[in-house]
């Protein structure tokens, strides 16, 4: 589905650095070889992209042939028809978007907390703590998926929004990810706004989260991304539309026994991945904004 | 609320912590199939996992709709069970550890097995007496698939064979019969013909993957050979007569003659192979192709059975009440039964699994506007129930598939196979053996 997004774009504001670096490497071969690296790098990121969405505009004829062809030759939309009309694909997209949104929005909560409380605040058994959090994140979730079963299962919640969200939502990942973020913050930083008389929760808002977009906005999309990805858990405990997510969704399109019409698949995995998109080009900004502003005057 | 007090935060981290521990690991619950057989099941819902084999969700919705209105005292809630059969296995068995069963399944010739071994399948033959329900009219051999010490596990549902499907305009060019070869040598004869008229870049033979149930497929070419994978519960991957047939396949494989591919069907259709060997659930599929298609029977020299039979059951969980059983045996029933079967088949391309569906007008006159579909139904006495090895060794298909998959890539043929036999026996050693009555 919605593959990993790499990120293109980030070098922009870091160009000064670079070019320092590249005069000792002078002269236009270097530039040469860097551009070509560049060129396959995209090539390899953007080719499989192109294809999924021109397989999605061709008819079922043109998908597999020989040669290939690089452009519809009777462009349609009819996969896009198809895709969301075979399965009830605008009920799978809404249970994806509202159990995406919720389960980020908690794991992002919560890891903001919990890291903050492991790395800022003092109190007895910090480090046995976070040695557990820690586990949590070293045990997969596939392994815990036969007894999250049975537990959720028996509380009645199978084929409900909170039976596949709250066993979802450990956030030990988000934790790790954050703590060490806030362990890099300058104390001097720290010290001075205790000085200054900012509370916990003040200090935690005002001072360390600003600090540290980069790191959560990338964190955030991480989670984003995942969650909108997972297949296994949704699957097990969704029914039908009234709770499955997209990729659980996505699966009825293809067929088990016969052939597959990739036009609608193709469809579909576009409007799957057009959220997460649109989402990441939001963010990104922010994410080197974060890392241009500097707190500490050098 | 910017003070915070050390107590109150410590309670607050204490309670994330357990949170995150929870998430992490939770409790098992042993399956609660003392309240009512399992999570509570309303004994007149009856909750119906499939898969959809052969995308037949409008048609499985179709049916229900008639089941609820000739039994106005139930209803039929139908589940997705993912994409693929091992999908709807692996569903069912989490669902065995956390109750909440359902009250049909669909169960695979490779997934039925290992739950009839284990107790979580009931017996439906005695589940259709006991409801005054007959199973004579099911076809012998397709019933008997399911047969294990006496008893049968599962009724016929969407059941499949392998066919010869061939491009006819690449064989009319070849200047090749328009027919399906009588041995695999022969095909093997026709092959370079084969290959020179559909041209460079495509294949004269196309078949599935070690992925996607080559070890399936491959099955009709060992039995040609008068090989075997297994006889009883002992692999005979060395015997060889099936190392010959590997032999065969490793030649086609050399000689470029041959591609394995994921989306066999897809490329066939596409038009870049001669012959494709594959389940007859593709011939809803081959629609609009720009050749003529050509079906015939699997080579059977000699007359040898040498068609494996394919595609799924229905099963009914032995771990719910006595109830939800007999609802689920009508149900299962009237599913199956003959009008029923034939309106399934004619909308995904698998086998009618009663013999009187044969009889109906409908089905008559459907068969002699699709001569195609009835080459597969003429195919069905020719057929043979699969190999143990194959479909009654946990993940034997996929290990069998893998070793196909080696042994096209160029690997040693009696190596390969001698370190399969060994993987296959200790699977069996392990997890058949100590459970087999005998």
């Amino acid at each position: 589905m919605t593959d990993t997004i790499v990120d293109e774009g980030v070098d922009a504001p870091a160009k000064g650095a670079h070019q320092a670096e590249a005069a000792t490497f002078s002269g236009p071969v270097m530039r040469v070889v860097g551009y070509i690296a560049m060129v396959i790098v995209f090539l390899i990121v953007a080719l499989p992209l192109f294809w999924i969405v021109i397989t999605s505009f061709k008819q079922r004829q043109d998908i597999y042939t020989q040669p290939a062809q690089w452009w519809p030759k009777n462009p349609t939309t009819n996969g896009y028809h198809l895709a969301t009309t075979t399965i009830a694909f605008w009920d799978y997209f809404r249970n994806s978007i509202i159990i995406t949104a919720i389960l980020s929005v908690t794991k992002i909560v919560l890891g903001v907390i919990s890291a903050y409380a492991l790395s800022l605040l003092r109190f007895p058994g910090r480090t046995a703590l976070f040695l557990l959090i820690i586990a949590a994140l070293m045990v997969p979730n596939q392994i815990t998926v036969i007894s999250n079963y049975a537990l959720v299962s028996q509380l009645g919640w199978r084929n409900t929004y909170q039976g596949i969200i709250i066993p979802l939502a450990g956030v030990a990942f988000g934790t790790f990810l954050m703590r060490n973020q806030f362990l890099s913050v300058p104390s001097e930083i720290i010290e001075a706004a205790r000085l200054d008389g900012a509370g916990p929760l003040k200090l935690l808002w005002r001072v360390v989260l600003p600090m540290s977009w980069p790191t959560l906005i990338a964190f955030s999309i991480i989670t984003v991304v995942n969650e909108w990805n997972e297949y296994l858990w949704p699957f097990l405990m969704a029914d039908d539309q009234r709770v499955g997510t997209l990729p659980v969704g996505l699966t009825q399109l293809q067929q088990t026994d016969g052939i597959t019409n990739w036009g609608p698949v193709m469809a579909a995995t576009v409007l799957a991945m057009l959220p997460v998109l649109i989402l990441f080009l939001a963010l990104q900004r922010h994410m080197i904004k974060g890392l241009t502003a500097g707190a500490v005057k050098g | 609320m910017t003070e915070l007090t050390r107590r109150g935060f410590l309670g607050a981290a204490g309670g994330a912590a357990l949170a995150t521990g929870l998430a992490a690991c939770a409790g098992t619950g042993g399956s609660s199939s003392s309240s009512g057989g399992g999570g509570g099941g309303n004994s007149n819902t009856i909750d119906f996992w499939s898969n959809h084999p052969g995308t037949s969700k409008t048609t499985e919705l179709q049916l229900i709709a008639a089941f609820e209105k000739a039994n106005p005292g139930l209803k039929v809630k139908l589940t997705d069970a993912g994409k693929s059969y091992e999908d709807a296995a692996q569903k069912f068995n989490a669902a065995l550890a956390g109750g909440s069963l359902p009250d049909v399944v669909v169960a695979s010739d490779v997934t039925w097995f290992n739950f009839a071994l284990n107790n979580r399948f009931a017996d439906v033959g005695a589940l259709f007496q006991q409801n005054g329900l007959s199973t004579t009219d099911y076809v012998d051999g397709l019933y008997a698939d399911y047969l294990y010490q006496g008893k049968h596990y599962a009724i016929p549902y969407a059941r499949s064979t392998v066919v010869f499907y061939y491009n006819k305009n690449v064989f009319k060019k070849a200047g090749i019969p328009d027919r399906s070869p009588e041995s695999w040598d022969e095909f093997t004869s026709w092959a370079p013909k084969l290959q020179a008229a559909i041209g460079s870049g495509k294949s004269a033979l196309i078949l599935d993957d070690g992925s996607d149930y080559l070890d399936w497929t491959f099955q009709s070419i060992v039995w040609s050979y008068g090989g075997a994978y297994s006889t009883g519960w002992t692999p005979t991957f060395t015997d060889p007569k099936t190392i010959h047939a590997a032999n065969v396949l490793q030649g086609w494989a050399k000689s470029k003659y041959m591609k394995t591919s994921a989306d066999s069907s897809s490329d066939f259709g596409a038009g870049l192979g001669a012959v494709l060997l594959e389940s007859t659930g593709d011939l809803g599929g081959f629609k609009d192709l720009n050749f003529d298609l050509g079906v015939g029977f699997v080579p059977a020299p000699g007359g040898v059975k040498t068609c494996p039979t394919g595609g799924a059951g229905l099963a009914i969980p032995s771990g719910i009440s006595a109830d939800r059983q007999n609802n689920a045996a009508k149900f299962v029933a009237f599913m199956t039964d003959p009008a029923n079967t034939a309106t399934f088949t004619q909308a995904t391309g698998y086998m009618p699994v009663r013999k009187s569906a044969l009889e109906l007008p409908q089905e008559k006159a459907y068969l002699a506007a699709n001569p195609s579909y009835d080459v597969a139904v003429k195919q069905l006495p020719y057929t043979r129930p699969q190999d143990y090895a194959r479909v009654f060794v946990p993940g034997g298909g996929a290990m069998i598939g893998q070793a196909l998959d080696k042994i096209v890539a160029g690997s040693d043929v009696t190596s390969t196979f001698k370190s399969l036999n060994g993987s296959i026996t200790s699977a069996y050693d392990s997890q058949v053996k100590p459970l087999l009555k005998s």
